[in-house]
C-alpha cells in the first residue's frame, strides 16, 4: 500500500497570488505579441484559448470545491455519471465509422474497465477511507477516462474501418469455413493494438522525454519526487490497465454486435459518419 | 444431395421488393446446375444465401437432408463452399492464400505445397506458387481463388461468375480443373451462378433461368 507520505510535503508548496497568474498570462501576451509582429495570425485564437483556460479551470476549482465535501455523496454520484458519459460520446464521436448502440457499447465498456480501475487504486493501492473519497477519485478516474476514451476511439475507429473494407475477406474466410471468431480474430487484434499504442508508448518515454503532468504538479506542489514519482507508477499501470481491459472489452462487444450466431458479418450496420 | 426449397430473397433482407421467388433446385454429386440470368437480377445475393452468409427471407437449405443450423454454419459452408465473384486474397504468396482454410481449427484434411502447385499447374499458374497474390492479374486471382476452393474438398460448390474476369484459355483449364473434381472418387457438385449462357449449357447438365423466378414486373439491368 502506498503510504500518504505527501502531507508532509505540502507545506512547502509555494503559494500563487494574483500576480503571479498575471505575470504568467503577460508571457501568453508576449507569445501573443510576437505572433502579431509576423502575422501569424494566431492572436486571436490564442487569446481565446488563453480566457477558455482560465475561466474553464477557475470553474473547475470552485465546482470540485463543493464535489470534495465527503458527505455529498449525490453531487459525486452525478459528476461520475456525467464523467462517463461525456467520455462514451466523445470516443464514439471520433470514430468515421459507427452503427446504431454504440455509444450505450463504449459506456458499458468505460464504465467497467474504469470504476474497476479506480476503485482498485482508491481502496486497495491507495486504501483511501472511504474508497470513494472524492479528492482522490475524481482526478484518478478522470486521468483513466481521458486516456481511455483515446484508446477506445481509436480501437473502435480501427475495427469498424476493418470491418466495412474488408468486408470481402471476412466474408471469403467464412465462406472457407472460419468460425465467426476465426474471421473476425485479425481485425480484432489490429483494433485493439491500435486502440494501445498511445499509453504504450507514453509508457515508454515516461520519465526520459516527459515528466508528467501528475508528477510535475505533485513536485511543484511541494511533493518529495521520489514519492511523486511512485505515485506516477500507480497512475502508469492504472491507466494501461484500464485502457487496456477497456479496449479489449469494447472490441469484443463489438465483435458481439456484428457478427450473429449464425456465423454472418452483418457490416450493414455500419455507417460512415456524416454519411449514410 | 444440396437441396435448395422455395427459396426467396430480397436485396435487403430488412425491407424492399422480392428479388427472387419459390426458387427450388437440387443439386446432386458429380452434377452442375447453372444459374443464368442478367446482372442485377439477384445471383449474388442467391449464393450467399444459399452459403448461409445472409439469411433468405423464406425457403430452406439443406445438404443430405441436413440444415445449416443442424451442421453449424461454419461446418455446412466447408461442405458447400461459395466462391465470391469478386476474387479475394490476402497479403502474402499464392501458397499462403490456399493453405489458408488449415488456420481454422475445424478444418483438418492436410494441404501439402507439393498438391497445391499440381493444383496450380491445372490452371496455368504452376510458376505462381511462390509470387506475391496481390501482385496477380484479376484472372490470375481469380483461378487461385477457385483452385482454394477446390483444395478445401467441399461436397459442393457454389461458383459465382467463375469466369467473369478470364480470358478463352483460362476458361478452359477452369473447366477442365472443375471437371475433373466432379469426376474424382467423392466427386463435388456444383451450381454455377453466371451471366454466360453458353458456358452454362457447356459446363452444366441443367440450366435454371431466374427471369422465371423474378416478381413480374421487376426491372433489372442488362450486362
Amino acid at each position: 500500500m502506498l503510504e500518504l507520505a505527501v502531507d508532509e510535503y505540502v507545506s512547502h508548496a509555494i503559494v500563487l497570488s494574483g500576480w503571479d497568474l498575471a505575470i504568467a498570462a503577460g508571457l501568453v501576451v508576449l507569445a501573443g505579441l510576437i505572433s502579431l509582429l509576423l502575422r501569424l495570425g494566431l492572436e486571436g485564437r490564442l487569446a481565446i484559448a488563453s480566457l477558455r483556460t482560465v475561466v474553464q479551470l477557475m470553474l473547475l476549482g470552485l465546482v470540485l470545491r463543493f464535489v470534495f465535501d465527503p458527505s455529498a455523496h449525490w453531487l459525486l454520484a452525478v459528476v461520475v455519471a456525467v464523467m462517463l458519459l461525456m467520455a462514451s460520446r466523445e470516443a464514439v464521436r471520433r470514430s468515421e465509422s459507427r452503427f446504431r448502440g454504440l455509444t450505450l457499447l463504449a459506456l458499458v465498456s468505460l464504465t467497467l474497465s474504469a470504476m474497476f480501475t479506480t476503485v482498485m487504486v482508491t481502496g486497495v493501492i491507495v486504501g483511501v477511507e472511504p474508497w470513494y473519497e472524492p479528492r482522490y477519485m475524481i482526478p484518478l478516474l478522470g486521468m483513466i477516462l481521458g486516456n481511455g476514451l483515446t484508446g477506445v476511439s481509436l480501437c473502435v475507429d480501427t475495427l469498424l474501418t476493418a470491418l466495412r473494407e474488408k468486408h470481402g475477406h471476412i466474408e471469403t474466410d467464412l465462406a472457407l469455413g472460419a468460425t465467426r471468431w476465426e474471421a473476425a480474430r485479425g481485425p480484432l487484434r489490429d483494433a485493439v493494438r491500435r486502440g494501445l499504442i498511445p499509453i504504450i508508448n507514453s509508457m515508454s518515454v515516461v520519465g526520459i522525454v516527459s515528466i508528467p503532468g501528475m508528477m510535475t504538479g505533485q513536485i511543484l506542489a511541494g511533493a518529495d519526487p521520489a514519492e511523486a514519482a511512485k505515485y506516477q507508477i500507480v497512475v502508469m499501470f492504472m491507466i494501461s490497465a484500464s485502457t487496456s481491459l477497456c479496449c479489449m472489452l469494447m472490441a469484443l462487444l463489438i465483435y458481439k454486435r456484428m457478427f450473429n450466431s449464425r456465423h454472418q458479418l452483418r457490416s450493414e450496420l455500419i455507417v460512415k459518419a456524416g454519411g449514410s | 444431395m444440396l437441396a435448395i426449397e422455395n427459396l426467396q430473397i430480397r436485396a435487403n433482407p430488412f425491407d424492399g421488393p422480392a428479388l427472387i421467388e419459390g426458387l427450388s433446385i437440387k443439386v446432386e454429386r458429380y452434377q452442375a446446375v447453372g444459374i443464368v440470368g442478367p446482372s442485377g437480377c439477384g445471383k449474388s445475393t442467391l449464393l450467399r444465401s444459399i452459403a448461409g452468409l445472409i439469411d433468405p427471407v423464406g425457403g430452406e437449405v439443406a445438404i443430405d437432408g441436413r440444415s445449416p443450423m443442424e451442421l453449424g454454419y461454419p461446418e455446412f459452408r466447408r461442405r458447400v463452399m461459395l466462391v465470391p465473384q469478386r476474387p479475394t486474397v490476402w497479403d502474402g504468396s499464392v501458397c499462403d492464400n490456399l493453405l489458408r482454410p488449415r488456420s481454422f481449427d475445424a478444418v483438418r484434411h492436410e494441404y501439402t505445397r507439393g498438391g497445391c502447385e499440381a493444383m496450380l499447374g491445372k490452371v496455368g499458374l504452376a510458376d505462381k506458387l511462390d509470387a506475391s497474390a496481390a501482385t496477380l492479374s484479376e484472372g490470375e486471382k481469380q483461378r487461385v481463388c477457385l483452385v482454394r476452393a477446390v483444395l478445401a474438398e467441399p461436397d459442393f460448390l457454389l461458383l459465382d461468375e467463375p469466369t467473369s474476369a478470364l480470358d478463352g484459355g483460362s476458361v478452359g483449364w477452369v473447366e477442365s480443373l472443375l471437371r475433373q473434381a466432379m469426376s474424382d472418387n467423392d466427386g463435388m457438385g456444383a451450381l454455377v451462378a453466371t451471366h454466360d449462357r453458353a458456358f452454362a449449357e457447356r459446363f452444366c447438365s441443367n440450366v435454371i433461368d431466374l427471369a422465371d423466378y423474378m416478381p413480374a414486373g421487376k426491372v433489372v439491368s442488362h450486362a
